[in-house]
């Protein structure tokens, strides 16, 4: 049950995945993400990782798709033509790599199968109350850095989006 | 529940810096009419400057000592310190060569420095993790913060090309870091090095998980094939961020490398031949782009490549000796590498729409117009291409040594020759130096300012004395390697 | 009568003293003071290197040793020696100090003290070649000599100094890379990088070759040996006069220093192995030379190319591997310092007159400059070989051990011999002889004090070389039949009688 599942929703994320990369509208690029996520987030749940899944519906299908679509209308939904397909040669390469990397992590992946059926932690592994209990105590110290990492996205904001200012004296010339 | 024990010695180094860079951070606000001025910027720089000095102090003071950690997270122990001081070393050259140069094209002082001082946190946080989640996070943070600070010259199209670059490739490579990560995590059911040592299968899934990481390491080190941002991104930041990422970067990465593999769960047969043809590759490639550049920073970059291949030539030869060269290489290559761009400064002719950059036209006939700068910049160019009795010297002899030591004869080989070719770009810099005329091409920004002077003259004592005078420091070095590899 | 010096550290004070006039300089500006200071330096060096003289003991041993661990991690040390191979090559440096320094009074018209402070420098890391007994220590200094050579010829050189001063620095370099992978190699099967303790490690054959043939590549190119000499011409030629007479008077004398104290000691086996070949290398090094020589038209370029063909020689020499040759080789070598030295020095001089050195601008100098006529002539006649004069000491040692050796070897060595003193009389005539029809000549000066100043030190000691071989002879052979006897002790095969 949980495989076929599984599958299913797989399948979807796929298809989402695909439908960002391929359509020409960034419109309907965002919303195949929003599948993606979406399909992504019950996934999480099928394994146990509930508060996982409600960040990922919250975080990224709310708050950074409605963003990119805020950005996609603000700026108009046609960003123009843009060449397509010019560099077979790349693309091939880059198709062939795409490939190899797949098999590889398939290779790797079925070589330690089976594994064991039911997912690593215990059925409440994922909740909320084991998620800060493990941020708090075992990877607290990784919890804390991902402060400073904020700090630093935070100023890296504020340089990017303050207007620029060269000094006055050298703006005349 | 209980809460973890924290011991905080272990990362006082790191709190120092922090606290400087939250310090550096509000100093925006303090005084009536805060208004940037270089006065202002530079008493920015002057606290900035002297945290990096009480962390140095920080970290020497616990050199030899015995290793503590964090729940096996961060641990401190000697190998971690001397990578402290590298980057703080670097850091601070690279602080004081922005000290005038960053006036000239910025308002935004306080939040330069700040980021810097993050971007310093975050290398040093990276050389002493032993668990990868840390690790990442580490990497993260000095990622952000670099790809912010080579964007830092908004006004110019090349410093937001590179920017966006480095942006882009980063958390590309950021994408396969932790995947391996993950795949890693799958084969042993831990993030810890300590338990994905001791558990790993050696499998395909460890050998996978390793090869990702690899990739992730090799964008930061700039190996080929994963170079390519390297020149652009040296070229469009500012200067004095070039500098000192190019040291910083690659010392931070080194290091978590050698955790990396030392926990690798894959014999040493398996990844050390991986790493000797990454090595030779690195090596040829970046010295052979370097012949053809025009642009001193673009060289440089090229150059950078290549010295990332002599240290992993160092990497290949394994944890005592080979650790011990990189460590050493890292500090002599700090000095000379620093000074060189400290130069290349100097050279550049400011543009705030075009890009601003330095030819290698623009050193031409520099000896007789400035002697002293001339031959400053040759000691730099000479040791980076590892002629005696300076530091680039030793520490290519310590490393080739390594090699042959544990049996890579032909990769020493292999090194030597590319010393060879490199000395070939190195020398057209001496010859327009030197043995030109100055015609309408040169150009020397003027006057030659204290910050830049005095770390143009650190960066020469350096490069003049590490290796003469280097006996009872690598005994040093190889007793902190000694230590780790027995650990 | 000799004053007692081993308390003094004497090899270290040679080494050093240029180094702490090159520091000197950068504090005074006024050139004369410069020159002064320079040439100070110099004397004050030649000095105390001959108090190497006074309290020399004929032994074959090191001496005057000098030990001190330098890096202890990899067992380097600063480890200093003299022995009768390289007392010669030490006191040759030492005293063409400060003949090219004097001779360099006028004729530098810009940068005077970055000349000096390199000249100082250079005679520094020369030295050290000569007395360093550490492989590590001797690859620093004989890498190290590459930088201030460089900038000599690159700054001061002729036309197309850029070309040769990078030709040189990438040649050379490239030759010596795989010595220190070598030197490593070394290290890795003997666990040490001290000259005297491998030397009692013998060495497995398989890594003698190798080791043989990266030493040898390195001291072949420096020496030049036929095929790699095609850097030799550029450098000689472009190089302002200084430069080139140290690059002929000693530069090159590290290739055969090096042959002689590393390569045939060190691999005595593969040194066995390999001779004949060298040796035919340096016989067609002779011949070709020679041949080339005589077509020049520059005289620089003559001189520069007859270098080709004396260096083959002193090659035979070495190759010769017994007494004779050995001995020879090294005498010849100091010989040709001398002689080449002053050649330079003498086309150096007719330059800085005529800014040209073509022969066909020359002619009947004999009557508008007696002095400097009749002392090229006895340079010349030095370089040649004539009985009573330094150069016929040293070859004819050397075509008797190489006639020991291989009498085909010898038979072509005198037919370079005849080579020489056809291009190089020749050479002369044109200049000298004749009439002096070319109005440009009818001008010149004589040769200035100064000037002869310069060349009196060389030319009294082609005499007393030429007169009392022996002075020089009985302190290089004890070296020499020691050298012999430990290859013959260490090698698989006994070579000596």
């Amino acid at each position: 049950m949980t495989l076929i599942l599984f599958a299913f929703l797989a399948l979807i994320a796929l298809a989402g995945g695909l439908g960002v990369v391929l359509s020409r509208n960034p419109v309907h690029s965002a919303l195949s993400l929003l599948l993606n996520f979406a399909s992504i987030a019950v996934i999480y749940f099928l394994l146990h990782a509930q508060f996982l899944g409600v960040v990922q519906v919250i975080v990224y299908a709310g708050a950074i798709v409605v963003l990119f679509l805020f950005v996609v209308m603000l700026i108009g939904g046609n960003i123009g033509p843009y060449r397509h397909g010019s560099r077979t040669v790349t693309s091939v390469i880059a198709v062939g790599l795409a490939a190899a990397f797949l098999a590889l992590v398939v290779w790797s992946v079925v070589q330690v199968l089976p594994m064991s059926a039911t997912p690593v932690g215990a059925p409440d592994a994922g909740s909320v109350q084991a998620v800060g209990m493990a941020l708090y105590t075992d990877y607290l110290v990784p919890f804390e850095l991902a402060s400073l990492l904020l700090l630093v996205g935070m100023l890296g904001g504020v340089v990017l989006a303050r207007r620029y200012q060269p000094f006055a004296e050298d703006e005349t010339q | 529940m209980n809460l973890p024990h924290i011991d905080f010695s272990v990362i006082t180094p790191e709190l120092i810096v922090i606290a400087t860079a939250l310090v550096v951070m509000l100093a925006e606000f303090v005084g009536a009419h805060a208004t940037p001025s270089p006065t202002r910027s530079h008493r920015i720089a002057l606290i900035a400057l002297l945290g990096l000095v009480l962390a140095a102090l920080a970290a020497v003071a616990g050199l030899g000592r015995a290793a503590t950690d964090i729940q096996g997270m961060l641990v401190a122990d000697d190998l971690g310190r001397y990578l402290e001081l590298v980057v703080l070393l670097a850091a601070a050259l690279g602080l004081l060569l922005a000290w005038d140069y960053l006036p000239q094209f910025t308002k935004m002082h306080s939040e330069y420095y700040a980021l810097y001082l993050l971007a310093v946190v975050g290398m040093m946080f990276m050389g002493k993790s032993t668990e990868l989640i840390t690790l990442f996070v580490s990497l993260e943070i000095l990622s952000v913060a670099l790809y912010v600070l080579t964007g830092f010259h908004r006004g110019q199209l090349a410093a937001g090309e590179a920017a966006l670059k480095y942006f882009l490739l980063g958390a590309f490579s950021s994408a396969f870091f932790i995947y391996g990560a993950a795949l890693l995590y799958g084969d042993t059911g831990s993030t810890h090095l300590v338990d994905i040592a001791a558990r790993a299968s050696g499998g395909f899934l460890t050998l996978a998980g390793l090869a990702l990481l690899l990739v992730g390491f090799g964008f930061k080190l700039a190996v080929v094939p994963f170079h390519m941002w390297t020149p652009d991104v040296y070229q469009g930041a500012p200067t004095p961020v070039t500098a000192f990422m190019s040291v910083g970067t690659k010392a931070a990465a080194f290091v978590a490398l050698f955790r990396v593999l030392q926990a690798a769960g894959v014999s040493y047969a398996t990844w050390s031949l991986v790493l000797a043809l990454l090595a030779t590759l690195t090596m040829t490639w970046g010295n052979l782009a370097a012949l053809r550049q025009s642009s001193l920073k673009r060289m440089l970059a090229y150059s950078s490549i290549a010295h990332a291949g002599y240290m992993l030539i160092g990497v290949t030869a394994g944890m005592q000796l080979g650790l011990s060269a990189v460590l050493f290489y890292l500090f002599a290559y700090a000095f000379m590498n620093i000074g060189a761009f400290a130069v290349v400064s100097l050279l550049e002719r400011p543009g705030y729409h075009a890009t601003q950059d330095a030819t290698i036209d623009a050193a031409r006939g520099l000896f007789a117009r400035k002697p002293l700068l001339a031959v400053v910049m040759a000691i730099f160019l000479l040791s980076l291409a590892g002629v005696p009795p300076l530091a680039g010297f030793f520490g290519k002899l310590y490393l080739f040594n390594a090699a042959v030591q544990s049996g890579w004869i032909w990769l020493a080989i292999v090194g030597m020759i590319n010393s060879v070719v490199s000395a070939y770009y190195y020398l057209r810099v001496t010859v327009l130096m030197f043995m030109t005329e100055a015609d309408e091409t040169s150009f020397l920004r003027s006057p030659l300012s204290n910050a830049t002077g005095l770390a143009i003259a650190v960066a020469m004592v350096g490069t003049l004395l590490l290796g003469i005078f280097a006996g009872p420091w690598l005994q040093q070095l190889g007793q902190a390697a000694l230590a780790f590899a027995g650990s | 009568m000799s004053m007692d010096l081993t308390a003094i550290p004497l090899l270290s004070l040679i080494l050093w003293l240029p180094v702490v006039g090159a520091l000197l300089l950068f504090f005074v500006r006024k050139e004369s003071t410069i020159k002064l200071i320079a040439l100070a330096t110099m004397l004050l060096d030649f000095v105390v290197s001959l108090g190497l003289l006074l309290n020399w003991s004929n032994t074959g041993d090191m001496q005057f040793v000098e030990k001190l661990l330098w890096i202890p991690p990899l067992n380097i040390s600063y480890h200093l020696g003299v022995d009768g191979i390289s007392l010669f090559l030490v006191l040759l440096t030492t005293l063409l100090g400060p003949i090219v320094v004097l001779y360099s009074w006028h004729n530098i018209k810009n940068n005077l003290r970055a000349f000096m402070v390199l000249l100082l420098v250079q005679q520094t890391g020369i030295v050290g070649v000569f007395t360093s007994l550490d492989l590590i220590l001797f690859f620093i200094f004989w890498e190290f000599t590459l930088i201030p050579m460089y900038f000599l010829i690159g700054r001061w050189g002729g036309q197309r100094r850029v070309y040769a001063a990078v030709k040189f620095f990438l040649y050379t370099m490239a030759g010596s890379a795989l010595m220190l992978v070598v030197i490593l190699l070394l290290y890795w099967q003997t666990g040490s990088f001290d000259w005297i303790e491998l030397q009692q490690t013998p060495l497995d054959p398989t890594v003698q070759t190798w080791a043989f043939l990266a030493f040898a590549l390195a001291f072949a190119i420096k020496v030049p040996l036929f095929p790699f000499h095609t850097w030799l011409p550029d450098a000689h030629v472009e190089a302002p006069t200084a430069g080139s007479v140290i690059l002929a008077g000693v530069l090159l004398k590290m290739g055969i220093y090096g042959f002689l104290r590393f390569c045939l000691p060190l691999f005595p086996d593969a040194t066995l192995r390999f001779a004949p070949w060298i040796a035919g290398l340096a016989l067609a090094g002779i011949l070709y030379g020679a041949l080339v020589a005589l077509v020049q038209k520059d005289v620089k370029s003559l001189v520069a190319y007859s270098s080709i063909a004396h260096l083959g020689f002193v090659m035979l020499g070495v190759v010769s591997l017994n007494q004779q040759g050995l001995a020879g080789a090294v005498l010849q070598s100091v010989n040709h310092g001398l002689s080449t030295g002053a050649l330079f020095l003498m086309v150096g001089m007719i330059y800085d007159r005529r800014h040209t050195r073509l022969l066909t601008e020359f002619g009947g100098l004999w009557k508008q400059i007696p002095i400097y006529s009749a002392l090229l002539l006895v340079v010349v006649m030095a370089s040649v070989g004539l009985p009573g004069l330094n150069g016929f000491v040293g070859e004819f040692t050397i075509l008797v051990g190489a006639f020991k050796a291989n009498r085909l070897w010898a038979v072509l060595g005198t037919v370079g011999v005849i080579f020489a003193a056809w291009y190089l009389l020749a050479a002369v005539r044109g200049m000298l002889q004749g009439p002096l029809d070319n109005p440009a000549n009818q001008k010149l000066q004589d040769l200035s004090a100064r000037e002869i100043w310069v060349l009196v030190p060389l030319i009294l000691l082609f005499f007393l070389i030429g007169l009392f071989p022996n002075l020089f002879l009985d302190k290089i052979n004890p070296a020499v039949e020691t050298l012999l006897h430990g290859m013959n002790a260490a090698a698989q095969i006994s070579f000596l009688p």
